[in-house]
């Protein structure tokens, strides 16, 4: 597992300046992550995952090391190449789902594809599948304040899916749902991640998530403390 | 994109309507105010020209230095004389002999007493020829509120308040008293044509107005003229033509030491008329740099709280690929957009009101009744070309610029930063 990795940590420490001081976020970390991979973070609060998980995603770089994203250190990308990584191959999912509320559910998750030069019948077709991949291709002209929260969230897993990235990275993505949405969110990440060969990298602490990862790996005060790889508990249904 | 943009700018109230407002009304304001500062210092200038001072105005040295007491025993002589060389020498300038004088109007009661008796503020030029041009240039036969204008001699219009409050009657015979140029007494009966109102306070308190020949035959002022008053073509004041032919003129009479030798003065040069003029443009610059700068302030701060409410949706944008670049520069669409729309509505707004004004106008007739300026009581604002961009360009300019420096916060930021406020 070594030129092979979509995604390499090498010594990342993250630290930021708080007060006078400053604050060590993440310290000396090693981790690489495969393709097709559906692996997650866990950890108490402020242990760090979110810290991670912006950096793998160029949204924030390393104090020290090198974090190497699809090729790219992430660290060397100035803000344009940065955001072309991020537009090309990563997609986020986030805790709360972040819809623009002006919108419709079809244009916030057209979003990004018009950020690439897809021709409007294009973005349709695209848009639509990926609101059937989640179930949702009916209410595609719905505006996010008529959404049910498991709703919100698959329109989220559907914006971030739209441009089939390489990665998606997803922050606590089912921690504002009930049991029986988080069950069929995760399923549905599980079973696009084998259809499309998506790597997917969890930061959770929820059980019902765990159950479903390939590979789990601990973080406690911004060090990887045990690395698993598991057999998944639940399987696709 | 585009298509988006307008979208989001449409579907978030807060975002377009706050600042849609403050630009309308920046904008109409200063357009307003504009065209209103211009239309009335305009207008000063203009009822100045045809009633007092002209586009230029010849006197004797004397009767300049002491214009206001109308000091008829300093009046220019020679006037033939130097009309014909004036023809001459300036034959696209019209010329127009005026005689201002003061004294007392008695009106008899028919019996042996009087009704009552006023001040004259007297004034006398050419009705009688018909080529003069003085009843346009003055608006007489408009200004005229019973009656008709003087058509023989020993006619007089005079002022409307005056005739009522003491109750004159066309026809009714009236007293004039005073003083002719070599300073003895005189004393005329007129017939009362018609009575007038011209709108300015200071013309319209004890009116009297007769031809020019009836004033030189009362005051003696044979060959004589008080005030000698030049009017362009076109009636359009044109300063550098005016200081030219003031300086000119003067030239001549240069080595002249005689103290009713005459002497030219252009309008700017009278009555600080000159400062009226520098005045006007001056302000006009002023209020509109006060307007952009003030519109300017305020829309940067709707920007940035603007901004400080949208810094999650740049979060997402960014999470979603989007550059700070191009959000920047979407920013500054959005602003475009915005602001072309607030001026284009604003300048809708200023211009109709200012041909409101212009139609109108706002009467200050009351709060006017003591002054001696030359000022119309009823003021309107004028219409001009540079009205179409004198609020546009600082309206859409101020909201560009205001948006501009509150979007400088999402290069301040960290990318992590803005996209901090996505977790709650
Ligand atoms: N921008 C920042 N400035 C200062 N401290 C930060 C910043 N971001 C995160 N931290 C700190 O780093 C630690 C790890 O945070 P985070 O990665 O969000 O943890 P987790 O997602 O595991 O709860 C926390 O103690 C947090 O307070
Ligand atoms: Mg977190």
């Amino acid at each position: 597992m070594t030129t092979e990795s979509i995604i390499s940590i090498k010594d990342v420490t993250k630290r930021f300046p708080v007060g006078g001081g400053e604050f060590t976020a993440l310290h000396k970390i090693n981790l690489e992550f495969e393709t097709g991979e559906f692996s997650g973070l866990i950890g108490p609060s402020g242990s760090g995952k979110t810290t991670l998980l912006n950096i793998m995603g160029s949204l924030d770089t390393p104090t020290e090391g090198q974090a190497i994203v699809m090729g790219k250190d992430i660290s060397k990308l100035t803000h344009k190449q940065s955001a072309l990584l991020r537009n090309m191959h990563l997609g986020f999912v986030f805790q709360v789902y972040n819809l623009l509320p002006v919108y419709t559910v079809f244009e916030n998750v057209e979003f990004s594809l018009l950020l690439q030069n897809w021709s409007a019948a294009e973005r349709k077709k695209m848009v639509m599948e990926s609101l059937e991949w989640v179930g949702l291709q009916d209410i595609a002209d719905k505006k996010p304040a008529k959404l049910s929260g498991g709703e919100g969230q698959r329109v989220a897993i559907a914006r971030a899916m739209v441009k089939r990235p390489e990665i998606v990275l997803a922050d606590e993505p089912t921690a504002n749902l009930d049991a029986a949405n988080a069950h069929t969110i995760i399923q549905t990440m599980k079973r696009l991640s084998h259809e499309l060969k998506t790597t997917f990298i969890f930061s959770t602490h929820d059980e019902k998530v765990m159950g479903y990862l390939d590979r789990i790996i601990s973080l406690e005060d911004g060090k990887v403390k045990k690395e698993q790889q598991v057999e998944a508990k639940f399987s696709l249904s | 994109m585009i298509r988006f943009l307008i979208k989001g700018i449409l579907g978030d109230k807060n975002r377009s309507v706050l600042p849609i407002i403050i630009i309308t009304i920046g904008v109409s304001l200063t357009i307003l105010l504009s065209g209103y500062l211009r239309g009335v210092m305009g207008d000063m200038i203009d009822q100045s020209a045809r009633f007092d001072t002209g586009h230029v105005k010849i006197m004797s040295r004397s009767y300049a230095e002491d214009q206001v007491q109308m000091p008829n025993d300093l009046a220019l002589l020679g006037v033939e004389a130097i009309k014909e060389q004036l023809a001459s020498d300036y034959p696209d300038v019209q010329w127009a002999d005026r005689i201002k004088f003061g004294g007392l109007i008695d009106v008899p009661d028919g019996k042996e007493g009087s009704k009552g008796q006023g001040p004259a503020a007297g004034l006398a030029f050419d009705l009688f020829s018909g080529v003069s041009g003085e009843d346009e240039r003055l608006n007489i036969s408009h200004s005229i509120v019973k009656g008709k204008l003087p058509s023989q001699p020993r006619e007089a219009l005079i002022g409307n308040d005056f005739a009522d409050k003491l109750n004159i009657q066309m026809g009714d015979e009236i007293t004039y008293m005073g003083t002719t140029m070599n300073g003895s007494m005189t004393f005329e009966n007129f017939v009362v044509s018609g009575t007038i109102k011209f709108g300015i306070a200071a013309m319209d308190k004890g009116a009297i107005i007769i031809d020019i020949s009836d004033a030189r035959v009362l005051l003696d002022m044979h060959d004589a003229v008080g005030e000698l008053l030049g009017f362009f073509e076109g009636g359009v004041y044109d300063d550098d033509k005016a200081l030219a032919i003031a300086a000119e003129f003067n030239q001549k009479y240069a080595h002249d030491k005689d103290e009713y030798a005459p002497q030219m003065f252009a309008l700017r040069e009278q009555n600080s008329l000159g400062g009226y003029l520098d005045y006007v443009d001056y302000f006009a610059g002023l209020f509109v740099g006060i307007f952009v700068f003030a519109m300017s302030v305020v829309l940067w701060n709707t920007g940035l709280l603007g901004g400080l409410r949208r810094y999650q949706e740049f979060g997402i944008r960014l999470a979603l690929g989007e550059s700070r670049g191009h959000i920047y520069r979407t920013l500054i669409y959005e602003a475009i957009f915005i602001g072309f729309t607030g001026s284009v509505a604003g300048t809708i707004v200023g211009l109709s009101g200012t041909y409101y004004l212009q139609v109108y106008g706002i009467d200050v007739g009351d709060m006017m009744q003591e002054s001696t300026m030359m000022v119309p009581s009823i003021m309107r604002a004028k219409m001009t070309p540079d009205l179409l961009y004198i609020g546009f360009v600082p309206g859409l300019f101020a909201m560009v610029f205001g948006n501009m420096l509150s979007g400088i916060g999402i290069y301040k930021r960290s990318t992590a930063s803005l996209f901090k406020e996505l977790e709650v």
